[in-house]
């Protein structure tokens, strides 16, 4: 028998591609630092406490180098939904570079700052934000400095002080081998955002996009950021969020997670100041042989913070997932209100989800509470629906999409709710039937 | 509508003996309903009332060990639940389920185009279907955000009772089964479905009442009284025997049993 390969073995092949990067003194020594970094970490393995659940073995063999650039007709977009309802802005990223000749609306409202990090580093200005969340102790950062060190590109968008500007769609198309987009998003006191970011694969093409975004809402701002992953069947996403809030200021993530092969997102949030807020929703739909890994860590480092974070996953066929979220009250975070609910359901026999919700209190005066479940559809709600004529497999398509209803009614931005529950409804059986309870 | 004239059997339950979770629950219960009676089953609690409802609308957990039952001359046994619900069995259970996310309506119309589907006809039109429905709320005391909310979602027992009998009413079915439908009301809301339940008193229809109380048919007066115990019917009459049996109890029947 052979050997296994070891899991780090992909990024021996990326090594000398590291050289052939843009960007001068500063950007390519950051690079190092972040290459170095995570050579010394090596790929996490099932063995690390954060992958426990989530196994990269996959990426063993997988093409990781950044994606050539390739022309794109705005026809391989068509999956994306049309949130540019009310005049948003439209950004397409293919391969996590900016493709300025699909944009819409190119000159942005005055109350909107865009940009790119191709455009930062082509004007040899130093990096907008910080490439690591900076918290090492607490978190497992190679995600980020895997995507530190290749990004070469990826939206930068600032919104001043109090603007409300129209709604940004920021669409990521993958089109095959590695991309590596890189987000930054702030918002000045008292700004507030609609982001919708979508993310689409070419065809059945086999993408691995390693993405790291920053997110940064100042006091009194709020940022509202959805996002519909509807990747192709050989796609892997391994996507690492970082958000700090400030004080009073309101940060929620929708998440449909309902393609790709391999999914997962690292949510960290730090409720850096009093008042901040933190809204997470998530629906997981793990399908065939899909998985689909969520894992959040919220820290509340201030008084009179609060979160709340819902994720309903479903495991189909062969399907995996899992929901990982860890919730730290600090010190002095008087007053914090915390929610955590999880539940998954299995709908295949060979399907399996993994749940771990968990509470570290340093602080008096707080209310947390967490609730975990995964279970089979209920013997007594399907029993109720077959009495009243609904056939079996209706029934249980019919129980499955009203599961998922709770994390959809979350979605504000009308389209994208919309197209997600579209999606849901493609994939269970009896959809035209269900079409009509969801009308 | 139906081709069923009064007196038709639409039940007949022969030596019907279920067990469930390894323990027998009913014993060799017969029973006969025609068109145009209602029945009323009496028993203690454990008495096997909720098995026979729900062993009759196909639930699928309860294992039928011997007997049987045809509906209408057919093999009901044979059926899946569905398909029973759509040639007409209606079962009014004794704790409706809530099921948040699937709206009410949608259910009740699913339900309805469901049966006339069997029936070899056309869908319901959607407005003369809500024409319909509002109609049957007003009947029913309902208010208008039953339409809007999930099944049974956040509603009161005796909403959730209500709900079933305006499902019946809107599906029309021919045999109804209701179970325990008096339970845990007040005596308003029992008026209400004891109303509702008598509009539907017809001809070509037969209703089945399972109940622990004789209040209820103070309201709706049954055609014939059964008791069951220890898993079959031990004595049948008409409404007196519910009468006697509330002043007399359970323990009465039991003790004479076979000799009824």
């Amino acid at each position: 028998m052979s050997a296994s390969p070891r899991p780090s073995d992909p990024l021996e092949r990326l090594r000398p591609l590291l050289a052939e990067l843009p960007g001068g003194g500063a950007w390519r020594s950051q690079r190092e630092q972040l290459w170095n970094r995570l050579l010394a970490a090596g790929l996490p393995t099932t063995r690390d406490e954060p992958w426990k659940y989530a196994n990269l073995r996959l990426l063993a063999r997988r093409d990781l180098a950044p994606a050539a650039p390739r022309p794109i007709t705005p026809e391989a977009l068509a999956a994306a939904p049309d949130a540019a309802a009310g005049g948003a802005t439209r950004l397409i990223f293919v391969d996590g570079r900016y493709q300025a000749g699909l944009a819409q609306r190119l000159a942005p409202p005055s109350s909107l700052q865009l940009s790119t990090f191709a455009a930062v580093v082509e004007a040899g200005e130093p990096d907008p934000g910080t490439p690591l969340a900076g918290d090492p102790d607490l978190v497992d950062e190679r995600l980020r400095a895997w995507n530190g060190a290749f990004a070469v590109d990826g939206p930068v968008i600032r919104v001043p002080a109090r603007a409300t500007p129209p709604a940004v769609h920021v669409v990521h198309l993958a089109t095959g081998g590695g991309a590596y987009p890189r987000t930054r998003i702030a918002l000045e006191p008292g700004a507030q955002l609609e982001l919708v970011e979508t993310h689409l694969t070419l065809g059945a093409a086999e993408a691995t996009v390693v993405a790291a975004t920053e997110v940064e809402v100042g006091a009194g701002a709020e940022l509202t950021h959805t996002v519909l992953q509807v990747l192709g069947e050989r796609a892997v996403l391994l996507e690492d969020l970082a958000v700090e809030v400030g004080a009073g200021g309101h940060y929620r993530h929708r998440l449909a997670a309902l393609g790709g092969q391999f999914a997962r997102l690292d949510l960290r949030v730090r409720l850096a100041a009093a008042g901040a807020a933190v809204e997470l929703a998530g629906l997981l739909f793990a399908d065939g042989q899909r998985e689909q890994h969520v894992r959040t860590l919220v820290t509340h480092a201030a008084p009179r913070t609060s979160s709340d974070q819902l994720y309903r996953g479903v495991g189909a066929g062969r399907g995996r997932g899992s929901y990982d979220g860890k919730v730290v009250v600090g010190v002095g975070a008087a007053g914090t209100e915390s929610r955590q609910s999880s539940r998954h359901l299995l709908i295949g026999r060979e399907a399996a989800f993994d749940s771990r919700p968990q509470l570290e209190i340093n602080a008096d005066d707080v209310k947390c509470s967490h609730g975990a479940t995964t279970g089979t559809l209920d013997p007594q709600m399907l029993f109720y629906l077959l009495s009243r004529g609904i056939d079996a497999e209706t029934a249980r398509a019919l129980l499955t999409y009203a599961f998922l209803g709770e994390v959809l009614r979350r979605f504000s931005v009308e389209p994208v709710r919309r197209a997600a529950e579209q999606r849901v409804l493609g994939r269970l059986p009896s959809a035209e039937l269900l079409r009509e309870f969801v009308a | 509508m139906s081709g069923i004239h009064k007196g038709d059997p639409i039940l007949e339950v022969r030596g019907l003996t279920v067990d469930v979770q390894g323990r027998r629950i009913l014993d060799g219960l017969d029973l006969t309903v025609r068109a145009g009676e209602v029945h009323a089953i009496m028993g203690p609690n454990g008495a096997g009332k909720s098995t026979l409802s729900q062993v009759l609308a196909g639930r699928p957990d309860y294992e039928v060990k011997a007997g049987s039952v045809r509906y209408r001359g057919e093999d009901l046994l044979a059926l899946p639940a569905e398909e029973r619900a759509r040639r007409g069995l209606f079962l009014g259970f004794q704790y409706p389920v809530e099921i948040p996310g699937v709206n009410n309506v949608y259910l009740l119309k699913a339900a309805l185009n469901a049966r006339r589907r069997q029936r070899g006809e056309s869908e319901v039109d959607a407005f003369e279907f809500l024409a319909l429905v509002r109609d049957k709320m007003k009947l029913m005391q309902m208010d208008e955000s039953f339409l809007s909310r999930g099944v049974n979602e956040g509603f009161s027992g005796g909403e959730k009772k209500r709900n079933e009998i305006l499902q019946m009413s809107v599906l029309e079915p021919t045999l109804a089964i209701l179970d325990e439908t008096d339970s845990g009301l007040d005596i308003d809301a029992l008026k209400v479905v004891a109303q509702g339940v008598n509009s539907l008193r017809r001809d070509d229809r037969a209703i089945v009442l399972v109940t622990h109380y004789q209040r209820l048919l103070d309201y709706i007066v049954p055609d014939q009284v059964h008791v069951l115990a220890g898993g079959r019917i031990l004595k049948s009459g008409d409404r007196s025997l519910a009468l006697e049996l509330e002043r007399r109890g359970y323990d009465w029947v039991r003790e004479g049993g076979a000799a009824a």
